[in-house]
């Protein structure tokens, strides 16, 4: 009895802890499956998580709050696009970019607007996103919900054949006379939504305001799920669930003292890396991600 | 004119800078560590205190938040050479650094907070937080249950680990049977600024039974308290008095006063009375302690606070004795 | 068209580029300096007058230079082969291990063995953590991407642990070593020149900068001068044609990711050996993800690897200067700054470089110019 509500609780955590990694990746999902590596998700779940934050504690409403958190992703997933589609930059350095400029930006922000060290105000049962069922709040079901949404929108849709095709030869897609650019732009903007949603999960559900560096590096592994899912919806989303239960379950390790913390601190990490080793053989990664499309003129 | 002059000017006042200390334009300066000025810690602490001063006072002070461990010498030197009479400098990282820079500027006062360096013009201050935590550690116990109360550190270092056994000998003080429960956030800078993790981390405590927590880890605390509010249970601040974040679940905080310690230096820096050598700041001298005011009293019984009063009275006796560290479950040692 | 551009001529554009996408950046910074109240032009002057305007501040900036392109080369030389090393943070950090074991409890030995025996520990120590990933990635396709970010964190546990419970100085009460002999710590650079004579100021610069610039020409003599290096860029550039060439991938990748870990090992003999005297806790401070960006920005060009060291170093040291001296200007601003510098260098010089190019191309005289 006791073991079996140690193991609800166990999951229950991991799908909490799963649920910001989770629409990450999915964000990551849709930028690199169009061709664009996307290192930026740190930087920019940060400022969704501000935005979301402050947006819902100005105006009171989650809902005005989270549509902050979404637009923030939005603009700077533009300017990504901006430096690696249209001038065709360095992705990875882009990315990076960003995630300086806002570890920069985000706190100064937030304290030339409430004052209080780089904090928002504590948000109000009414600015957070409550659990509505079984335990879990809105943003964990649509995220869990965009899992299935994305996959059909990927292989079921022909916006989803273009994206993937603009990934893997963008010069085909080109050759039969489907804007590149567009596409692209078109993939980000999901991408910048659901990275603020991701930042909006850790200000607005699982804690109640923003606090400075909030993000803890979780973009990054966010993009190590994605890699580890092949790029494609349900292996990423177990991927995240895998890290989430790890986390969950050192947690609980942490505490019966047998092993020096910083080993079981370290389990999920170690575990991924193992799990990794045995399943091995990569693939699945867009042929055509990281490299900047340039269209051929007629030379 | 003036601006391409400034660099000139500068490089003249860096080279007479020593020279130019007088009591009229008297200049204090403090380093923050790594965390920086809001880290929700021990930082925090200092630049509140720092900011009171300087209200009170209307002195400006100088400040500089370390961003990589070579830049503790540099800011040190930096500030000494531009004429500050004292350097505070936050954080046992920056003894090394106080020890050389001290050594190069004999006539600039520094105070070293959490560490100790023994120079003539080195003041190094230490706080006994193995004793404030006795006495949270007695109010947890006592306030439990369950008899299982829990502590979420930030990082498993030696300062940290003062945090936990003061807490853990506290609640067995009161409850030889308790059962203490202790997580580690993780082992790299982030650790200090997850309060995702530091929510976690209390559920998971709580579903094994927990129902009060003392967080010491920075802004990962404040996931605690949430947590601690959300599910109807009891959260313990640390360093500053953070009863006020979640009033009615907030049992009690850890004070550290280090605004106080602060203010202090600066003040006897600039009437003259501020003396180097060690300073080990605990309970006596009102350095460390527990938070009663309007947000927890309802949650404090007399009882309780008559046995924190008796207590406190021990332990400034001597009849107590607080150990910095526990090497087993009942801190037996 | 493109046959009439000479090298000459593509190095002037070259610079050029760089020159305006610099210009543009501190424009940018500039506007966000003003915003929060500080004048831009002042502060820029700060800047350089932290970084480069006395002697002290250029030891200080030669110094995290140094640091930087061992970073920067480690991750160079691994993209050279088609992988992203992001793991340097982890691989420096152990490489501190590997400097602090042998200067903890070999410093009997005299400094002419000790040094360079620690140095090469620093190495092996980070080629080792290195090759975990280097290993996956090469014989079960494992994405280094997620192994190096996974290692990152292993390397910080595994340090954190020893610092706390094995390493820690006797009756110390801080997580770091005891301080190193003196003939375990690298001579710095005033030191040594003031052997022969010449005084400059205190900084902590070291012998180690010798150590980086040597690295740098014997990175870019492998890589374009030796079998070794033309299989990484073959395995880089095509890993298929590679294998009908006659070339395991597999077997090249490990050995990349060996040079790879140990370049950004010797970070440690730098901070460790060099400034820090002892081994303490997080001490690569993100000097091995500045390393992507120096990479990046270096592209084909040693020099250019050595001046993106410098840039970033200048920033990491002239801010000090300016954050000191100017209250309203803090060190999340310094970030932003850095964040737009690299987004400006790194990822948008194509933004001036199509209008560059052509206007050093169409009339002979402007790319005369160009070139010169």
């Amino acid at each position: 009895m006791e073991t079996a509500t140690q193991i609800l609780l166990l999951v229950a955590a991991a799908i909490r802890l799963a649920t910001p990694l989770l629409l990450a990746a999915l964000a990551g999902l849709y930028a690199e499956r169009s061709g664009v590596i996307d290192l930026s998700l740190e930087g920019k779940m940060l400022a969704g998580a501000f935005a979301g934050a402050a947006v819902a504690s100005v105006t009171g409403s989650v809902w005005v709050g989270a549509l902050g958190a979404i637009l923030t992703g939005i603009v700077l997933s533009l300017l990504h696009g901006f430096a690696t589609v249209t001038h065709r930059g360095n992705q990875v350095v882009a990315g990076m970019a960003i995630n300086i400029a806002m570890a920069g930006l985000i706190p100064t922000v937030a304290q030339a607007i409430f004052a209080l060290g780089g904090q928002t105000p504590q948000l109000g049962p009414a600015q957070r996103f409550l659990n509505v069922a079984l335990g879990n709040n809105a943003l964990t079901f649509f995220a869990f919900l965009a899992v299935p949404a994305t996959g059909w929108l990927l292989y079921r849709t022909g916006w989803g054949l273009r994206l993937r095709a603009v990934g893997e030869n963008p010069y085909a897609v080109d050759t039969a006379g489907l804007p590149v650019a567009r596409l692209r732009y078109q993939a980000l903007l999901v991408n910048g939504a659901l990275a603020g949603l991701a930042g909006a999960y850790l200000s607005m559900a699982a804690n109640a305001g923003f606090s400075r560096d909030m993000t803890a590096g979780k973009g990054y592994l966010a993009i190590a799920a994605l890699i580890f899912g092949r790029w494609a919806p349900v292996p990423t989303m177990l991927a995240c669930l895998l890290f989430a239960f790890a986390d969950a379950a050192q947690a609980q390790l942490q505490t019966v003292r047998i092993l020096p913390s910083q080993f079981v601190g370290a389990l999920p990490y170690i575990l991924t890396v193992l799990v990794l080793a045995l399943v091995g053989k990569g693939g699945g990664m867009p042929k055509a991600l990281g490299i900047p499309y340039v269209k051929e003129r007629g030379a | 004119m003036h601006r391409l002059l400034s660099p000139v000017l500068m490089l003249v006042l860096l080279a007479l800078a020593p020279a130019a200390v007088t009591a009229a334009d008297f200049m204090p300066a403090i380093v923050f560590d790594m965390g920086g000025k809001f880290d929700k810690s021990f930082n925090q602490m200092a630049y509140e205190g720092a900011e009171a001063w300087r209200k009170e006072n209307g002195i400006a002070y100088r400040e500089f938040e370390v961003t990589s461990p070579v830049q503790r010498e540099q800011a040190l030197r930096q500030l000494a050479r531009r004429g500050a009479a004292i350097v505070i400098a936050i954080g046992f990282s920056q003894g090394p650094a106080v020890a050389t820079v001290a050594k190069e500027f004999p006539n600039t006062k520094f105070t070293v907070i959490d560490a100790i360096v023994d120079a003539p013009n080195v003041q190094s201050v230490v706080m006994r937080e193995q004793e404030g935590s006795f006495l949270v550690g007695m109010l947890a116990a006592m306030k439990s249950q369950t008899g299982k109360v829990g502590f979420v550190g930030g990082m498993d270092i030696p300062l940290i680990r003062k945090f936990a056994a003061g807490y853990r000998q506290g609640a067995l003080y009161v409850n030889p049977k308790i059962e203490v429960l202790e997580n580690m956030t993780g082992t790299t800078p982030e650790a200090w600024n997850d309060p995702t993790r530091g929510a976690e981390l209390a559920k998971a405590q709580f579903g094994r039974g927990v129902d009060v927590i003392y967080a010491a880890a920075g802004g990962t605390g404040l996931g605690v308290y949430q947590a601690a509010k959300d599910a109807g249970k009891y959260a313990i601040g640390v360093d500053s008095n953070q009863n006020y974040v979640q009033p009615g679940t907030m049992l009690t905080s850890m004070v550290k006063r280090i605004d106080k310690v602060v203010g202090e230096a600066f003040t006897s820096a600039r009437d003259g009375s501020w003396q180097p050598g060690t300073r080990d700041l605990g309970l006596a001298a009102d350095a460390v302690g527990w938070a009663l005011d309007q947000y927890n009293r309802p949650l404090i019984t007399a009882e309780m606070e008559e046995r924190c009063k008796q207590a406190t009275a021990d332990i400034v006796a001597g009849k107590i004795k607080v150990s910095e560290t526990c090497s087993n479950a009942a801190c037996t040692n | 068209m493109s046959s009439e551009i000479t090298p000459a001529r593509r190095a002037g554009i070259e610079v050029a580029v760089v020159a305006s996408a610099l210009i543009a950046a501190f424009a940018v910074a500039g506007i966000v300096l003003a915003v929060i109240g500080a004048d831009p032009i002042e502060a820029f002057g700060i800047l350089v007058y932290g970084a480069f305007g006395y002697p002290e501040a250029i030891g200080y900036t030669l110094y995290y230079a140094t640091s930087y392109m061992f970073a920067g080369l480690a991750v160079w030389v691994a993209l050279k082969a088609g992988i992203f090393n992001i793991g340097g943070e982890g691989q420096a950090y152990l490489g501190g291990l590997g400097a602090a074991l042998p200067c903890l409890f070999l410093d009997t030995l005299p400094p002419i063995l000790l040094l360079p025996l620690a140095m090469i520990s620093a190495a092996v120590f980070g080629a080792g953590w290195a090759a975990i990933p280097g290993y996956l990635q090469a014989r079960r396709q494992t994405h280094v991407v997620v192994t190096t970010i996974m290692f990152n964190f292993i390397a910080g546990a595994l340090m954190t642990y020893l610092l706390n419970n094995w390493l820690l100085a006797p009756g110390g009460g801080s997580p770091e070593t005891r301080s190193f002999a003196p003939q375990a710590i690298m001579p710095a650079l005033h030191e040594i020149l003031a052997l022969v004579g010449i005084k400059i100021a205190h900084s902590p610069a070291n012998l180690s900068l010798l150590v980086a610039l040597l690295a740098v020409a014997c990175t870019w003599t492998f890589m374009f001068r030796t079998v070794w290096g033309y299989e990484t860029r073959v395995v880089g550039a095509n890993p298929n044609a590679a294998r009908y060439a006659g070339i395991d991938p597999g077997a090249v990748i490990l050995r990349t990711m060996l040079i790879s870990g140990a370049l950004v090992g010797l970070v440690a003999v730098n901070e460790v050996m060099g400034v820090h005297k002892r081994l303490i806790l997080d001490f690569p401070a993100g000097a091995g993800f500045v390393g992507i960006a120096v990479a990046l920005m270096a592209r084909e060009s040693a020099i250019g690897l050595v001046l993106a060291s410098v840039l970033f170093a200048a920033l990491a040291q002239g801010s000090l200067d300016l954050v000191i001296d100017m209250p309203m200007i803090n060190r999340e601003v310094v970030r932003l700054i850095q964040g737009v510098l690299i987004l400006f260098c790194g990822a948008l010089p194509s933004l001036f470089r199509k209008f560059i190019t052509r206007l050093l191309t169409q009339s002979p005289a402007a790319a005369q110019a160009g070139a010169l």
